[in-house]
């Protein structure tokens, strides 16, 4: 196991390395000068370069990667081209909401997801089913930018129960975690519903129930193992997803996250906030996946590493 | 294939273990980076803040302004044009006097309390007196000195603000008397120390050492010590919080509490708006002035800005987009609907374009032709400069997205109408920073840009900076331009003046130099209880006076 770690980690460091690397490069190739857009308009050239000396986006871009690893070895983001803040100071305020925000979501998506689907896998073609695929291609057709802004009308400006915008308190959460919620369930019902429907199917179910297994014990012990393990990954991914900063909620709710940070950074081509919260994004992505392979093996006997 | 139909057909796949799981993973995953990236990508939105806000305290005179523009890295006056900044300025800082009105020869007295034109290059001020900066420090005429020789370029030092101005220098006859000299007459002084922020002479006074910056400037880049009705207490990259200056001469704001904060997404900032968690917004986009002209708790204050869209040409573009070739411009403007651009599309106050100048600026005249819509017409002038056949020649576009209210659709509607004319138009949509990059390469890629320029409405700060020689941004260098420009400045006579700007006006107009195609909407919404909230054509927009009731 130890050595499985290991290589994990390694692999893991390989990914982000690759990640930064490409978001290093790509944003530096994008049209869009840094120096030319803090300065006014009609700046002399002289003055146009002491500003990219400054930011020292007037060196190679080999030397400026460089400089960056050196830098990023020893924990330096750098600092942000607007207001000189450093950069993992910035990223580790924004992180915390953008966890909150997931965790919430992953909660309750995950919950909510495992209820209807095994409901619906229980009694397939009954209504309870056909409401669950109903919701499901519904809530898949929706676009969540426009779920958000639907929402935020009936329950910010028409009812004024909840905060539209910004993060005030547990209110908050609401809105973007129903967003959340109901943008990502319709995969996990279908995956956990499929799953459970061919489990259900297999052998030992039948021959549990020729042994006398409750239905319950059969259900949530038996059946639940085969068919879930596969779903894990899929909580996995769609918690990198909500965890590395949903951008489009976080911009549409203003939640000050991770994701908005990076938004606003690319707007700006505030290279060093781009750069840092891309590697935040990264490290969550593949940790969040990294525990998702350790539970596997904690949950799958058939799985040895 | 959608994110979610590309994971479920993986997941169906690993259910039925046509991929091993670790595939499944490998596949996945980089689908998943690409959730979190991939919009970051695209999107050239929104905005970061990672802090907990409070919840709006209404009962305390909190009054919160949601804004569609960036702030700067810096709180020093004399060293941007960034509009946003210019107006929060306004708030922190006085002027010798000020605009308060839609008429901007309108001139009411801020620190200064009378002035007299004494000649033609020199204006003597009386100061007003018992007024301090938010550090408590009193104000003087050392500090109006220090302030305006700085700011218009009399120093060392060089500034932004100088650009628009004469070197100006301030003769002090005693502690509450000055006399603003400059070397020549120059006419537009009166907008421009409408707009010179007076700092405190401690902050900018030179060092002596001339290559060490004085000792305050650091602390001003982000402290800002003014003398306004508002005193900066948090200074956030895109929140700014002030709170009431209880000793402001022109008496303490009502308002206790006033957040300027930076939210680009349009539709945020409505909601914020209706459902009461800001109390203003302002560049409301078309699309939203049915929502909330139909509001009974919200109000408008719409203006025609000064701000003049364009399509910006390379003055100095090879043929056949040569300055000289005026025929090919003519063609693009009888053949752009300029009317139906501004009544489908941009909609509100704006108003197509009748000059160069701000159609309710300064000395702004109608030209002639009017330029209608007339595709017959553009096709002929296009034929007379020697491309008859369509699809000739290709005209290099570049539009912006997420700039200019509506900025891809109306480039949109141009290319559609020019390819109607014949044009072969190569459009190429870009956002900001791009296309200032392109603007100012080296290579000069593209001819035209639809962007737009905005001022004070004085035709000094609204033409001098695009069509004055050496023109950084579009390479102008015409002697005949500069000419009138200079002598306008010079010209302090009113009528003199007007006469010389209106033989300018339709020197630019006969030669076509930008494309103009409308002035913007300027509209600002408000909940119904903020009353007093001043917003004028030149964006200017004044809590002051504002107040909740």
């Amino acid at each position: 196991m130890s050595s499985y770690i290991l290589q994990r980690t390694i692999q893991m460091v390989i990914v982000i390395f690759g990640v930064v690397t490409v978001t290093f490069f790509a944003i530096r190739l994008v049209p869009g000068d840094p120096a030319r857009l803090m300065e006014r308009p009609g700046t002399s050239e002289e003055v146009i370069k002491q500003t990219r000396q400054r930011l020292g986006t007037d060196k190679p871009l080999s030397v400026q990667y460089v400089n960056f690893l050196k830098d990023l070895v020893r924990g330096d983001l750098g600092t942000s081209f607007r207001g000189n803040r450093p950069v993992r100071e910035a990223v580790l305020e924004a992180l915390p909401n953008t966890f909150a925000l997931g965790a919430v979501t992953m909660v309750i998506t995950t919950v909510l997801s495992f209820v209807i689907g095994i409901g619906a896998a229980l009694r397939p073609n009954s209504l309870l089913d056909r409401i669950a695929l109903v919701f499901v291609a519904i809530a898949q057709a929706t676009p969540s930018y426009w779920l958000g802004v639907v929402l935020v009308l009936i329950f910010s400006i028409r009812l004024g129960w909840l905060p539209a915008i910004d993060l005030e308190g547990p209110a908050s959460f609401v809105l973007p975690t129903i967003t959340l919620t109901i943008s990502l369930m319709p995969l996990l019902i279908r995956a956990v519903r499929q799953g459970f429907i061919e489990a259900l199917g297999e052998g030992f179910v039948r021959a549990g129930r020729a042994r006398g297994l409750s239905e319950r014990r059969l259900l949530f012990v038996h059946v639940m193992k085969v068919a879930a393990i596969p779903l894990i990954t899929l909580v996995g991914l769609e918690a990198g997803y909500v965890l590395g900063g949903a951008v489009v909620i976080e911009s549409i709710f203003n939640w000050p996250g991770i994701g908005l940070m990076a938004l606003l950074a690319i707007q700006q081509r505030d290279f060093p906030v781009v750069q840092g919260t891309v590697l935040a994004i990264a490290v969550v992505f593949t940790l969040v996946n990294f525990l998702v392979d350790l539970t596997y093996a904690a949950l799958d006997p058939r799985v040895k590493y | 294939m959608n994110q979610a139909e590309i994971l479920e057909v993986l997941s169906a796949k690993l259910h039925a273990g046509e991929i091993t799981r670790r595939q499944f993973m490998q596949a996945a995953a980089f689908f998943g980076l690409g959730v979190g990236i991939a919009p970051v990508a695209a999107s050239a939105a929104p905005r970061q803040r990672g802090r907990t806000l409070q919840p709006l305290n209404q009962e305390a005179g909190e009054v919160r302004f949601l804004i569609a523009e960036a702030f700067p890295d810096t709180w020093d006056p004399y060293q941007h044009t960034i509009q946003a900044q210019s107006r929060i300025q306004e708030q922190i800082f006085d002027t010798l006097w000020k605009i308060e009105s839609t008429d901007i020869s309108q001139l009411t007295p801020g620190l200064a309390e009378s002035w007299t034109q004494v000649d033609d290059v020199t204006i003597e001020c009386k100061l007003r007196q018992g007024v301090t900066f938010h550090n408590g420090q009193p104000f003087t005429a050392a500090d109006v000195k220090a302030s305006i020789e700085r700011a218009s370029g009399a120093t060392a030092e060089e500034t932004v603000k100088a650009l628009s101005m004469v070197p100006t220098t301030v003769e002090i006859i005693d502690d509450f008397t000055v006399r603003l000299k400059t070397a020549e007459p120059f006419a537009p002084i009166y907008t421009e120390i409408a707009t010179l922020p007076i700092l405190s002479a401690a902050d900018i006074q030179p060092s002596s050492d001339p290559s060490t910056p004085p000792a305050g400037l650091e602390t001003l880049k982000t402290s800002p010590n003014g003398t306004g009705p508002f005193r900066l207490v948090s200074n956030e990259k895109d929140r700014k919080v002030m709170e009431a200056n209880p000793n402001y001469w022109d008496g303490a704001p009502t308002i206790q509490t006033l957040i300027w904060e930076y939210i680009i997404d349009p539709q945020t900032r409505l909601n914020a708006l209706l459902a009461g968690q800001a109390h203003v917004l302002d560049r409301v986009p078309p699309e939203h002035l049915p929502v909330l002209q139909s509001n009974p708790n919200i109000e408008l204050i719409s203006n025609t800005g000064f701000e003049n869209v364009n399509l910006w040409m390379r003055m100095d573009a090879p043929p056949p987009w040569d300055y000289a070739n005026v025929k090919l411009r003519e063609a693009i403007m009888w053949g752009i609907d300029r009317q139906a651009i501004v009544t489908a599309l941009v909609q509100g106050a704006s108003e197509v374009s009748v000059t160069h100048l701000p159609n309710h600026g300064l000395y702004a005249k109608p030209q002639e032709p009017a330029y209608t819509f007339d595709l017959e017409r553009a096709r002929a002038a296009k034929a007379e400069a020697g491309f008859p056949n369509d699809g000739e020649p290709e005209l290099p576009l570049w539009g912006v997205a997420g700039f200019l209210p509506r900025g891809e659709e109306v480039a949109e509607a141009i290319v559609d109408s020019l390819s109607q004319v014949g044009f072969k138009v190569a459009l190429q949509i870009t956002d900001v920073a791009a296309i200032i990059d392109g603007l100012f390469s080296p290579d000069k890629p593209g001819v035209f840009f639809h962007l737009s320029w905005s001022s004070n409405g004085d035709p000094n700060a609204a033409l001098k900076t695009l069509y004055h020689s050496p023109g950084a941004w579009t390479g102008a260098n015409d002697a005949t331009i500069d000419e009138l420009i200079d002598r306008g400045n010079a010209t302090v006579d009113q009528e003199q003046r007007r006469a010389i700007f209106e033989e300018l006006q339709a020197y630019l107009w006969q030669n076509l130099v930008h494309i103009p195609l409308y002035n913007s909407d300027f509209t600002i919404a408000h909940v119904k209880n903020l009353t007093g909230l001043i917003a004028l054509p030149n964006f200017s927009t004044r809590f002051h006076k504002a107040a909740l009731t």
